[in-house]
């Protein structure tokens, strides 16, 4: 506990990069989901083709592979990315691939008829998306992305092994230097600590998730899988 | 920099070696974790005072802690109070943990869609509860919850790449480890990328293999 206490200010400051990193990975998710995923939900088979490849590699291989081969790999090519960037990267290509198909799921949930009519109406396509599916599909969207953020904020802990000074790395070293110099570990404690504070965060954001989703009751329109690591 | 396959080759034997090492704790999570599944999600069907409060706790927490926390928690955490495991079990334990959180809610499910009328029918033939789970829930909800265990088994398996962190030889760890003193990282992650991908896919083929044959009672 006192290990905690001396450190406050160096865990309060780890904390607040893991929120840097969560947020900055949903911003640009969520930006190639809805581009993306309003792409592959257009009837066009060689587009569609290309995403869900996409979705599908990168939803297939460990997201922590991923991460080593941005970081270790990339340099090989003179692409040198800092911690931060290489863990941005990283889980913004696996929170997007989740993204999409939470996206294209919204969009192909909303009942045909409302694309009939719309056409019907002499909507061009951008309008139909804008003014008639988009406030529809959000419905469908908004709870499981809710969702895809908590396990964003879970993932964000994998920066401690390429040594971003995010919560996990600071509880890290934290363990280390208290061991070294009181020569007692307090792995217990401080491990116990981190895992009670995830909790909080992502147990928060659960509930926001299940609030929306039963605000936004969409009956029985096809609701897309939350997503898994 | 050339794709050098000749190293790639050579390293066969040290990849080789993490990938049964990763089969080897991804198996063995499997199990355990459908087994802590099965418990639970019994625990839950019943209502059985307390245990089942403690169920939902423990899937609830589960789920929203990071699972590379968890392991920390475990492999660091525990030997500080006395409670140590060797490097494999805790890794074992780990993912066991993590994806019977995950186990519990897929056969929760699949023992929801199971009729109330099958246990009505089930007690009035006098089958007692034990014998209604074994003989009419469970064949059922194994059929239906089936696509979302094998889900979860997959995720295990890419999640058995967490065990790196710990240093435990399985196959990314090898790869990493190859990397720092060769830095031949595109051959390594090229070969790891198709290893866990191939992996991947027969866990799918050999799940619908099982698919269909738990099927064969409902076909004509």
């Amino acid at each position: 506990m006192e290990a905690l206490l001396d450190n406050a200010v160096f865990v309060g400051k780890g904390l607040a990069m893991t929120m840097q990193i969560a947020l900055a990975t949903l911003l640009f998710s969520t930006a190639i989901s809805l581009v993306l995923g309003v792409l592959a939900s257009l009837p066009k088979p060689w587009l569609r083709g290309i995403i869900h490849m996409y979705v599908e590699f990168f939803r297939a291989i460990p997201l922590i592979v991923n991460i080593f081969f941005i970081y270790f790999a990339l340099p090989l090519f003179d692409i040198q990315l800092s911690p931060f960037a290489a863990v941005t990267l990283g889980l913004t290509l696996w929170g997007s691939a989740n993204g999409i198909e939470i996206v294209r799921g919204g969009i192909l949930s909303t009942p045909a008829h409302q694309w009939r009519s719309a056409w019907a109406l002499g909507l061009k396509t951008w309008q139909i998306y804008v003014y008639v599916i988009g406030p529809q599909a959000m419905k469908a969207i908004v709870p499981p992305f809710t969702g895809l953020l908590t396990l964003l904020v879970q993932a964000t802990s994998l920066g401690a092994l390429v040594g971003v000074s995010e919560f996990l790395k600071v509880g890290q070293i934290i363990v280390e230097r208290s061991t070294i110099m009181g020569g007692e570990s307090p792995a217990f404690f401080v491990y116990a600590f981190v895992l009670l504070v995830y909790f909080i965060i992502c147990s928060a954001l659960t509930w926001l998730s299940r609030y929306l989703e039963r605000r936004f009751n969409t009956g029985s329109a096809r609701r897309t899988p939350a997503p898994q690591i | 920099m050339a794709f050098d396959l000749d190293y790639l080759i050579g390293q066969w034997p040290a990849l080789l070696g993490g990938l049964l090492v990763t089969i080897q704790v991804t198996v063995l999570s499997i199990v355990f974790s459908l087994a802590i599944g099965l418990v639970g999600a019994a625990l839950r069907l019943f209502r059985v005072p307390v245990l089942s409060q403690l169920v939902v706790a423990y899937v609830e927490f589960i789920r929203n802690t990071p699972i590379l926390v968890q392991l920390f928690f475990i492999f660091y955490g525990l030997p500080s109070i006395g409670l140590s495991l060797s490097l494999f079990w805790s890794g074992v334990l780990s993912l066991s943990l993590w994806a019977g959180a995950y186990q519990v809610e897929n056969f929760r499910g699949g023992l929801l869609t199971v009729e109330k009328g099958m246990r009505e029918a089930a007690y009035a033939l006098s089958l007692k509860p034990r014998l209604y789970f074994r003989l009419v829930a469970l064949p059922i909800a194994i059929r239906t919850s089936l696509p979302a265990m094998l889900n979860t088994s997959v995720s295990l398996l890419k999640n058995s790449s967490y065990l790196q962190a710990i240093g435990l030889a399985e196959l990314t760890f090898v790869a990493v480890d190859r990397i720092a003193t060769d830095f031949r990282a595109i051959e390594m992650f090229a070969a790891i990328g198709a290893m866990y991908l191939t992996l991947v896919i027969l866990l799918s083929l050999a799940a619908s293999r099982l698919e269909y044959r738990l099927q064969r009672p409902f076909r004509t």
